[in-house]
Formats: structure tokens, sequence, C-alpha cells
């Protein structure tokens, strides 16, 4: 990336200088589309060291050059220059589908300066980010990336994704297809014998009129041909070239059926391993995660077209450049009238084809809705029984049901009707054929078998035509496939292993956190400054409202995401400088969301700790209340679960994760609502074991209910994003701030239903 | 068969309109204005809100219908039922503050539709409350950012997070609509 001192396109500043600005002084300029209304406007927005500047108006385009814009004329309805002096800060409001610049002045008020659509709001950001480091005196493009970086200078689309330079526009389909091909590279052999297979193959079958139909008529069956009346030895050639090509072809399937089953397991594997690498941020983005349940299809896209698509490519391309060279040898006079008769039908097949392929969409269409109602209606029974709605259901289901029938019954007629039209027309070109080769025929211009080879070919031509004709559909949604699996391979994980990590042994366990800033989408922080520290062996309770951004500590800590701004550290060592492994090694979370891997009971508990004796696996099931009803399932310990396997409460979930927390025995341990789903029993007696535990082991509990704390050695209240209480359970009491308030609005509802937690 | 008087009358529980109040707005209370900064803002009931946020309950059928009035730290002040219960001057008012929250012009023409590797690219002419005017725009995963309201009404959503309405499929000239078609799910 270019660095940049300042940024403003040409045409902008053209467009200022007609209002006196010394547009040498614009630091950075900013193009939207709607004026303060909301109506369509042109609104441009420039950063100087000491003011705003929005002009709103028109522009007309008169030619866009790449990925620049040059703007013949600027008719101009506003203009306004508003200091930077009074202005504390910009801040950015995202709204339903558009966002707001405003200035948030001295005194606290604020002010709305701009309305854009929503795709504009990473440049308002942009915008806010230059005046904040104009008002901290630091360069003015600092952590700021130029409008450039994110058009395709090929094509000057804006790139459809921000911060993903990839131009779906101008994707080279030739490199997905040679990257494609690169998964062949270790089959080269194989490969190469499929294809020579294959080769020969079409070769046999474009011989075989010349023998079945030219030889047998012109050669054997008409009086002073070389070989007339031979009858016996000829059948027996004409089956022998049957035979042939059908050895071939059963050769070609064995071959193929050995090859592309590795490949695609190269593939997957590939693209498993790419996954693993990736952080947890990759999963949780909305974009990704679409990505995702795609992936099987799109390797099954890739694999049929292999299977099936590329090699009847191959033969289909081959079998008609050798049939038509054929026809053009023997008789160029009718080749000609081939050529012109050929054309006409592939634009008449297209023509139905496309006709049909409407009612084939919405018949479609239909079928996914009905598909997605019968799978709603089978996993909801319990719902719909329960509210008495069996016939509502079957209504809603009859309504689609009804119009999908209704299509099928157009769709079958176009069929009806499209089919035997195709026929009739490929035939009529026959017929044309048959016109002027039985003139050639009859004038003694061409031999009657040289004639019927000619007509045999003539029907060889359709197949791959046909073929041809929508094979290209099919090629382009295998690279829409493989670019997505590539992008999948490509994609760098956020999260990477320090590249001179520090020296350290091992954790032992004190945790600093600085100035902690962290979002995970634009515009929508979730700390804003966050200050912590734990000693080592000490226990940490963090109270605070759902959305506080508790659990996102504790991710932050265990590295699943970097901070945006500040610092963690644990033991000093900043923890992007922790070797990956040792880290997370250190660290156990027990959290809300609790996976439970498809396998026994055991192998799950025993996940961190492969080695783990089955002694230390009850030990850890006793510690974390799990062994008693794990020994009253039938199969004890070696009880499937996960998908599929037994069925076990929120409750019995989480104590068999606690197990496992406790069997990898971390310096570290976070228990993120660790006993939240479980009955007041059983949440007492795990409380028990893990203030055994984390006696000398470091220990942030966050909870809701505050009588979990009660062993902390101090406590921290978070409230958007902030600490803003820390201290012990007596002293935050005396302190009567938030954490009072807290403990008495709990303790207030235990007394309602007549418990005292004291 | 009749039925003792007991049980026909009798409420067997509260209705739930008793139990719980809407919290709706009474229009003749409220005083609307535009802030100096360019914001919203609400008299009602003796309180000043000098920010006021307007939502949409149901933003796509009922779009001035049970509108939520919060105030600047999203607590929700009223309910207002109709916009039509305003006075015009204040009607004016919300609707502009609901047009800069739900932009969402309709598409009247659309001039090129291509597909190229899982995104689909439209030259579209849209109209929100000003002039109609240009738009480029990119949509991924069709089926699911191109969707029916219901046999006539469609909604596009592209990869910015821009929302593009069609009232009336029927209303559109043909070759727009042939070119949509294949992406109507």
């Amino acid at each position: 990336m270019a660095r940049f001192t300042r940024y403003c396109p040409e045409y902008m500043e053209d467009a200022f200088r007609e209002h006196g600005v010394d547009v040498g002084g614009i630091l950075f300029a900013i193009h939207t589309d709607m004026g303060a209304d909301g109506a369509h406007a042109d609104t441009y927005t420039a950063v100087t060291r000491d003011a705003l500047l929005i002009l709103t108006g028109e522009e007309i385009v008169t030619r866009m050059d790449g990925a620049r814009r040059i703007v013949a004329k600027f008719a101009s309805r506003s203009f306004e220059s508003i200091p930077l002096e009074g202005i504390k800060e910009l801040t950015n409001d995202r709204l339903v589908a558009t966002g707001q610049l405003c200035a948030i002045t001295d005194d606290d008020s604020a002010r709305a300066l701009l309305l854009y659509s929503v795709g504009f709001l990473g440049d308002a950001e942009r915008l806010a980010q230059v005046v904040k480091n104009v008002k901290a005196g630091v360069p003015a493009l600092r952590d700021v990336s130029v409008d450039t970086d994110r058009f395709c200078p090929k094509c000057g689309r804006r790139y459809p994704e921000s911060g993903h330079a990839r131009c779906p526009n101008c994707m080279d389909q030739r490199s997905i297809t040679l990257r494609l091909m690169g998964f062949f590279k270790h089959y080269q052999r194989k490969v190469l014998a499929v294809l020579a297979v294959m080769i020969l193959g079409s070769a046999v079958s474009i011989l075989t009129p010349q023998i079945g139909s030219r030889m047998l008529f012109d050669e054997v069956l008409t009086p002073g041909g070389s070989y007339f009346a031979m009858l016996l030895p000829f059948v027996a050639l004409i089956f022998l070239v049957r035979a042939v090509n059908a050895g071939l072809n059963m050769l070609y399937g064995f071959v193929l059926a050995r090859t592309v089953p590795w490949i695609v397991y190269d593939l997957k594997m590939r693209i498993f391993e790419a996954m693993q690498r990736l952080s947890v941020g990759f999963y949780t983005s909305k974009r990704t995660g679409a990505l995702m349940n795609r992936i099987n299809r799109d390797a099954n896209n890739i694999y049929w077209f292999f299977v099936d698509g590329f090699p009847y490519l191959i033969v289909n391309g081959l079998t008609f450049a050798g049939v038509l060279t054929l026809m053009c040898l023997m008789s160029m006079k009718l080749a000609a009238v081939v050529m012109i008769v050929l054309p006409l039908s592939v634009v008449f097949f297209r023509i139905l084809w496309g006709f049909f392929k409407r009612f084939h969409h919405k018949n479609f269409v239909y079928g996914a809705q009905l598909n997605s109602m019968l799978s709603d209606s089978i996993n909801g029974q319990r719902v719909i029984k329960a509210y008495a709605r069996e016939d509502a259901e079957a209504q809603r289901f009859a309504a689609v049901g009804g119009k999908q029938a209704g299509i099928d019954v157009k769709m079958n007629n176009a069929a009806f009707t499209a089919f035997p039209l195709i026929y009739l027309f490929m035939f009529l070109g026959q017929v044309v054929v048959t016109m002027v080769g039985g003139v050639m025929v009859v004038e003694g211009e061409l031999s009657l078998g040289s004639f019927l080879t000619f007509v045999a070919y003539l029907q060889m031509l359709y197949g791959p035509l046909e073929f041809m004709s929508w094979v290209s559909n099919w090629w382009a949604r295998c690279v829409d496939s493989a670019q997505r699996v590539f992008e999948i391979i490509d994609a760098k994980p956020d999260i990477t292993e320090p590249e001179h990590p520090a020296d350290v042994k091992g954790i032992r366990g004190d945790i600093t956190v600085k100035n902690a800033r962290f979002e995970y989408d634009p515009a929508t922080p979730v700390l804003k400054g966050l200050d912590l520290t734990v000693e080592s062996g000490k226990m940490l309770g963090i109270v605070g409202k759902t959305g506080a951004g508790k659990s996102t500590l504790a991710n932050l800590i265990a590295r699943l995401y970097d901070v945006n701004e500040g610092e963690i550290a644990i033991d000093g060592v900043n923890v992007k400088e922790w070797p990956l492994t040792m880290l997370r090694g250190g660290i156990g979370i027990v959290s809300q969301d609790i996976y439970l891997f498809i396998g026994s009971i055991a192998d799950n508990v025993r996940y961190a700790q492969p080695g783990a004796s089955m002694e230390d696996v009850i030990r850890a099931a006793k510690a974390a209340a799990a062994h008693e009803f794990i020994m009253k399932l039938p199969d004890g310990y070696e009880t499937r679960v996960g998908a599929g396997g037994q069925d076990l409460s929120g409750g019995e979930k989480q104590r068999l994760s606690i197990a496992r927390t406790i069997l990898q025995n971390p310096k570290i341990l976070i228990l993120d609502e660790a006993t939240a789903a479980m009955d007041t029993e059983t949440e007492a007696a795990i409380q028990a074991s893990l203030a055994a535990l984390s006696k000398n082991r470091t220990t942030i509990a966050i909870a809701h209910r505050l009588s979990t704390l009660r062993d902390a050695d101090s406590l921290a209240v978070i409230e958007d994003g902030r600490v803003i209480e820390t201290g012990t359970h007596r002293e935050l009491m005396t302190k009567m701030g938030a954490y009072f308030k807290l403990y008495k609005l709990q303790m207030e509802g235990l007394k309602v239903i007549n418990m005292d937690a004291e | 068969m009749d039925m003792p008087d007991a049980l026909t009358t009798a409420p067997i529980a509260p209705l739930l309109s008793d139990a719980i109040d809407l919290g709706y707005l009474d229009p003749a209370e409220a005083v609307f204005a535009q802030t100096l900064g360019g914001f919203l803002s609400m008299k009602y009931k003796g309180t000043d809100y000098p920010r006021v946020a307007v939502r949409r309950s149901l933003p796509l059928g009922m779009p001035n219908e049970y509108l939520s009035l919060a105030d600047a730290e999203g607590k929700e002040i009223a309910i207002l039922r109709d916009l039509t219960r305003l006075a015009p001057d204040q009607r004016k008012l919300v609707e502009s503050e609901l047009n800069r929250r739900y932009y969402c012009p309709n598409i009247v023409d659309v001039k090129s539709v291509k597909d190229q590797l899982g995104y689909v690219y439209f030259e579209l002419t849209v109209q929100g409350s000003g002039a109609p005017a240009p738009r480029m725009c990119a949509v991924k995963d069709v089926n699911k950012n191109i969707r029916m309201l219901s046999d006539d009404d469609v909604i596009m959503f592209d990869v910015d997070g821009n929302r593009y309405r069609i009232p009336s499929l029927k209303a559109l000239n043909a070759k727009s609509r042939k070119r949509l078609e294949p992406y109507l799910f």
C-alpha cells in the first residue's frame, strides 16, 4: 500500500477550489451520497488542519478512468466550513440503512453533520479518525487507509466487501482454473492415462461409421468393391471395433474412479486444515458463517464437474472436432450445408431452453419453500400440537404446494411442446442434408456409403452440441465454488503465532489489562478502555449486566481475539508475544456455550489431555459433580455424546465441560457463568470443588449470581465496557455504589420467595 | 345447550390489554421540534427529550403505525399508534426522521444484471425521497438477500447493507422484470 500524507481526489479539489478553499490544506476527503434530508445528493466532506468542509450538490460524471472518476461539472447547492476548534470528537451512529456523522462539541452537545447510506460507514469512520489524529497532533493519515485501496485498480468498481481486496468482476477465471488444475499435479500420470484412453475412445467411435457405413456399403455390399461379399469377416470387424470401444470405456471409468476421489480428498483436507488455522473471529463473522455451510456443496460441485463434466467436455470436444474434420474431408459441399444448418439449430435450442428454464426456476423456488416448510413442521411438531395449529399448518403447506403444482403443469406443458419441437428441428437439419446429399448420390458425386456415413456423423454432432450449450453454466458454477474454497484456503488468520515469541517457560498467572478497547463490528465498541489486574493465585470476581463485555474479556485473555487498542499481559508479557500453544494450554475457560464432540464421555473429559488415566478422568468428573449422573447412564463413561448421541441436560453438559477443564489443570482458570445452568444443590457441590481447585491458581469468575463470588479475593464491576468499581465484597458494600445496588437487588429478589442467601 | 351464567360471563384470566399497558403516545400532549444540532426533540407531558429516536415496529408492512419513540439512552418513551394522528407539521418532522433512519429507495429501473462468481452486480435507477439516481450495487447470496415479501413486493439487500424495495413487480417495466426474474426466490 502506498503511503499518503494527504488524500483528496482531483475532482473534489476542483469543486472545493470554486469556493475559495486552499486545496493544498485538505488532508482527507470523502464522497457520500446524501444530503441532510436523506434525498440523493453528492456530498464532499474534507478535513483541513482547522476546519471541516462540507460541500453538497450534484456531480455529473462524464468519464470514469478505472478507479478514478473525472467529473466535468459539480453544481453546488451548499457549502459550509465548520471550525474544528470546539469539536471534541466525531462519532458515527449506525441507523437502519443509513449512518449519521455527528460532532460532539466541547460542551458535550451533539450536532448532526452528515447523513449517508450505510455503505459509506467505513469512509465516515476514516474521516472521524483523521479528525482524531489532527486533534491529537499525530500524522493525519495514521491508521487510515485511503480510497484507492478499496477499489479494484482494473475496473474501478468498489470491492464488494471491505477489507477484502477481491474483485469478482475482474477475477481471473484462468488463474482459478490453473490453480484447480494444480490439484492434479500429484496425479499427473493417472490424468495423462485418463486423457489418452479418452482420446483413443473418441477416435474409435469416430471411425466406427467409416467401417459400419462407408466400407460396408461401398466395399462389401457393392459389386466391384475391394471386399465384395466378404460379409462374415466384415461383421466380425464391426463387432471388434465395438468391443474395443467398450473396453476403452471400462478402462477409462476404472482409472478415473481411482483418481478423482483422491483429488477431492486432497481438496477437502486442505480446506479442513485451513479452517483449523483460522481464528474464532472468522467463524463468528456472518460472511464466513454462510461460507462454511456451503463448503460441502462447493467440494461436491468441483467433484462432479471433474468426474462428470470435464471428461465429457474433452470427449465431446474431440468428437465434435474430429467428426467435422472427417466431414470436410469426405465432401466439402455437404459439410458446408451442415455448417449452415447446425448454428441455426443451436440458436433454436437456446431459445427454447431459456423459455423452459424460467419455469424450471420457479418450480425450484417453490420446491425449496416446500422443503423448508416440511422441516419446519417436523421440528416444530411439539409446538404445533401444543397450540392446536395442525390445520393451519396444513393450509400453509397446501398454499405453496398448489403454486408448485400450477407451475409444474406449465412446465410439463412447456416440456411436452419444447422437446418434440427441438427434435423436429434437428430432424429438419437432417432432411436438408438428406436432400442435398441424395442429389449428390443420384448424380454420382458421392457414394451411397459416404452419404450414409455423413448422416451418421450428423447425428453424432448433436450430442456434443447440446452438451456444449450448457456445460459453460456448469463450469461457471464449478469456478464459483472453487473461488470460495480458495478464499478459505487463502484466508489469513487474525490471530497468528508471534514472529519472535517471548522467552517464557510457563505461565505463573499475573494478569494485567491496560486500557483495552475492542469491537466485533465497526461502530459498536464492546470494551471502551478497560483496566484490570489480578495477582497470581488470586481470584477475581467480575459482575455486570448482560452485554457489559464480561465474556469478551475472557476471550481476549485467552487470545481468541486481539484487542483493538490497549494491552493484555500475562506475567508482564503481552499475550501477543506468548507462544500460542503455551498460552492457551495454560488458560482454562469454562464458558456458557459448551461443546461436546462426538465420542464417549471419557474422551470428551480428556479432550485437552488425551493421555490422562481413567483414574484422573473419574477424579475430574467427581470434582465437577458429574460422576453420579454419569454412573446412572447404562454405558457409564463409555456413553456416546455429541451429535446423535445421548441427550444430556444443559447442567450435565456444563459439568462435563468443567471436568474437562479440571483435567487440563491450567494455571489460569476462567469461569464464565460456569454454574449458571445448574440447580442450587449441584452448584453448591461444584462451588466447593472449584474452591479447592482455585487454590494457587489465578481464577477469574464471571457470574450473574453474586452469591457464587463470595470466595473472590476481589471484585470488579463492569459497565458499558469499563470497570467502574473494584474492591473486596466488604469494601464495595461500604462504598454503597453499583455493586451495593446489584447486591441489594438480588437479596430482595430472594426475600420475595422467602429465602435468605446469607 | 345452555351454559350456567357464571361460566359464560366470569373472566377466566385477566385480559392481556388490562394487564399490560402499551404506553400509547397522547398526540395532544406531544410537541416535536428539530434541534439546532439537527436532531428530533420532543416535549411530552412536561418532560423535555432533546434527542428522540423513532423506530418502526413493522418497517415493511405498516411503516407508519406502531412507532416507538425512545430517548437518547434507548429507553422507550411511548408508542405512536399511527402517524396520521399527528398534526401535519408535526407529522412532517417525524416522517423526515423516519426517512433518515429507514432509507430504502425504490428500484424504478434495472439497467443491467451481471452474475459473476457468487456476486450479482446490479446497475439500477433508484428513487428515494428526491429525484431518481443511478446506483451500482453488488448482492451476495441472492436467495437470502433478495426476498419476496409477497407475490408482488420485493426487498433487496446489497453487500454494504443498503436496502432497496420494489413495491410492485407488476408495475416495473417488462425489461427490468425479466432481468430480475432469475434472482427472485
